[in-house]
């Protein structure tokens, strides 16, 4: 047993060391970034690397601009954006995973394929193909405007942005929630409705129970990206009435002379996308002892 | 020599001003000459920087292989720079910046080595020379030099052009699409139009912090863009949050596209930006649809060419240099670029006869008197820096 447990702990350490020197350094690094001061004349930000010595003076401004300035109504779009685009992609991609889990048969691999296929090309080039279409002179603005909807799409508009984003991610929920319905035990549903549930009683009380782990993967998988994007509100909107939290990194880190702000707000975000996956991992946890019992 | 020293040395030898952070902020943060431990040459307090190192010998021979440039994307015509490699029978290679800070950082660090750089502007220069990274220049190279206007022939910023020589030059002004919005209309409206609500979406503003907070002080009346004054600078955040609600705007560097594409009406946007938006028109529509008004009271700025210390071709630089002060040159790279070069013999006339611009956007040429009487963008102290920072969060967080 002690030998086993040696080989475990021999075979985790490459990847401890990997997490080690690849997360938790380049982590502490951007805390002494966030804590530490700029270089007068060449406005790098110079790292405070002993804790000790670090100056909070920026993490209050920006988190009292996050409380009660500026910074509030950025976290709280970036919060609407995320969690509706989220709500948009499981609408989307719920049906999709479980048909092709349930009733794609033979097809499912090549119909999965297919889903997956416009994919395969660069985030940036589709992001950049939906501006040249979208745009008032674009081929589905001109289509649209023949049924009388004269409607800007990249004006600035936050649906723009959502729908953006749900263009974007939806495949990366169809595949886990695939994989997770797909290796469900059918044969309770089906005892289910042998005992007289509804369809849509089976569904609600023993599919969605036992996808639930898929379905919380699925979503922090999306949403962690999602929360960090910046280049679909730059390539869809470019207004300030669509800023998210990246944007305001991206702007912080490289166009201004405080880079510590843009650190800050890197690891505010951290600290939210923590409690985020701690709700994943106890709740997934619990699904797992429930299952067991 | 210390950085320290070279500093000393600095203060000791120019006529501008070196103020440290701690000194500023007991002068209440507002001067307009310095930045934090900088040399900056404003126009009413120009510099002469000092000269560290020597410039190269005279009548020395070209270098054979390869000249390696930094410049930005797009910012040189692939043609100029075939024929340069025809003529001298070497290669260009190209490094592209898409950021002044991020660029000096990989210099100072080593990342970059190139042999000559492109485009920078006066608030870099001040870094380079501190961080010791220029060599001084040897004019005898460069013939084409007396090209330049005037005024750039002893820029403010480089005092005796030592180190520098500019290339392009532009002003700020409002480019508007003319079929839609009426140019008379326009101009009685002023700077006003940039918060006409009737532009609502369809209207734009850089997405440079420190033209468009100069764009909400020039139309309150204040022409001095380097303020440090903490409640202009709040005037100046109120201003653009009212053209936030009023116009929507968008907030971005593509208007040299989209006011062609017809997907945005009217723009604040650099006047080589306008002059390089009637290669983007759809085919078959005329340029008479494009159009700019040039105000009286705008930002007006140059970039330069300047040789790292550190050039393996400093001869090829230097002929690189004059090459693109040769007026035909320059007039082909303008055809391809936009931006204006900062030659006496580019005119607007000598521009429209070539056909090189068309004469709806003649306002948008900027000659040796509106570069001199326009506003420059100096470098601001860290202090001062971080309130034109603070706004520019603001108004962009919606």
């Amino acid at each position: 047993m002690r030998q086993n447990t040696r080989i475990w702990t021999g075979l985790a350490a490459p990847g401890a060391a990997w997490l080690l020197i690849f997360f938790a350094v380049p982590f502490y690094a951007v805390a002494c970034i966030a804590f530490g001061t700029i270089d007068p004349i060449f406005r790098d930000a110079v790292p405070q690397w002993n804790p000790l010595q670090w100056d909070f003076a920026q993490a209050q401004d920006v988190l009292t601009s996050a409380v009660n300035g500026p910074l509030r109504g950025v976290f709280v779009r970036t919060f609407v954006f995320v969690f509706s685009a989220m709500a948009m992609c499981f609408l989307i991609g719920f049906p999709i995973a479980y048909f092709l889990a349930r009733h794609a048969g033979k097809r499912r691999l090549l119909l999965l394929t297919l889903i997956i296929m416009p994919f395969w090309v660069n985030y940036l080039m589709r992001m950049l193909s939906w501006v040249n279409l979208l745009s008032p002179s674009g081929l589905f603005s001109r289509f649209m405007s023949n049924f009388g909807v004269n409607y800007n799409w990249l004006d600035g508009s936050p649906i723009t942005v959502v729908l953006g984003l749900v263009y974007g991610y939806v495949p990366f929920l169809i595949l886990p929630l695939y994989a997770t319905l797909e290796r469900l035990d059918w044969r309770l549903v089906e005892a289910a409705r042998d005992l007289g549930a509804t369809s849509m009683q089976a569904f609600r009380m023993v599919t969605v129970p036992m996808a639930k782990a898929g379905v919380a993967a699925a979503a922090i998988l999306i949403a962690l990206p999602m929360f960090g994007d910046y280049y679909t509100n730059d390539l869809l909107s470019r207004s300030p009435k669509t800023e998210m939290l990246g944007n305001q990194i991206d702007y912080y880190i490289n166009n201004s002379s405080q880079p510590q702000r843009g650190a800050i707000l890197v690891l505010m975000l951290s600290v939210l996308l923590l409690i985020a996956l701690s709700w994943y991992l106890r709740s997934t946890a619990k699904i797992g002892k429930e299952q067991v019992r | 020599m210390e950085r320290r020293d070279f500093l000393k040395t600095l203060f000791a030898t120019t006529g501008g001003f070196i103020i440290t952070p701690s000194l500023l902020a007991a002068c209440g943060g507002t001067s307009t000459t310095s930045s934090g431990g900088l040399v900056i040459g404003t126009p009413s307090a120009p510099v002469t920087l000092p000269i560290n190192g020597e410039a190269i010998a005279d009548g020395l021979p070209e270098e054979g292989g390869t000249i390696e440039i930094l410049n930005w994307a797009d910012y040189t015509n692939p043609e100029v720079i075939a024929d340069f490699e025809k003529a001298f029978g070497v290669t260009v290679k190209q490094s592209i910046y898409d950021n002044e800070d991020a660029a000096i950082a990989k210099l100072r660090s080593g990342t970059l080595k190139p042999d000559l750089i492109i485009g920078m502007t006066d608030t870099a220069l001040a870094r380079l020379v501190a961080a010791d990274l220029l060599q001084p220049l040897n004019k005898t190279y460069i013939d084409n030099f007396g090209n330049l206007i005037t005024g750039l022939q002893d820029p403010y910023y480089d005092g005796g052009s030592q180190y520098t020589v500019a290339q392009f030059i532009y002003g700020n002004g409002i480019g508007y699409r003319a079929d839609k919005i009426d140019s008379a209309d326009l101009i009685a409206q002023g700077y006003d139009s940039m918060w006409n609500p009737a532009y609502k979406g369809r209207l734009a503003v850089p997405d440079s912090y420190r033209d468009t907070i100069s764009l909400a002080l020039f139309q309150a009346g204040i022409t001095d863009v380097n303020t440090g004054d903490a409640a202009t600078i709040t005037a100046a955040q109120e201003n653009l949050i009212r053209l936030r609600e009023a116009t929507q705007p968008k907030v971005d560097i593509l208007s040299y596209q989209e006011i062609p594409a017809n997907n945005r009406d009217i723009a604040y946007m650099w006047s080589g930006d306008m002059l390089l938006a009637p290669w983007n028109l759809p085919e078959g529509v005329s340029t008479d649809v494009l159009g700019f008004w040039y105000p009286e009271q705008s930002i007006t700025a140059n970039d330069f060419l300047c040789i790292p210390k550190g050039s393996k071709a400093p001869v090829l630089a230097h002929r690189f240099i004059n090459y693109l002060l040769d007026n035909d040159v320059a007039i082909k790279n303008q055809s391809y670029v936009g931006y204006q070069p900062a030659l006496t013999a580019v005119t607007a006339e000598a521009l429209i006869s070539i056909g090189a611009i068309p004469e709806s956007l003649v306002d948008a040429v900027v000659d040796a008197g509106r570069y001199q009487s326009g506003q420059r963008l100096t470098s601001l102290s860290p202090e001062v820096d971080a309130l034109w920072n603070d706004v520019w969060a603001t108004f962009t967080a919606g």
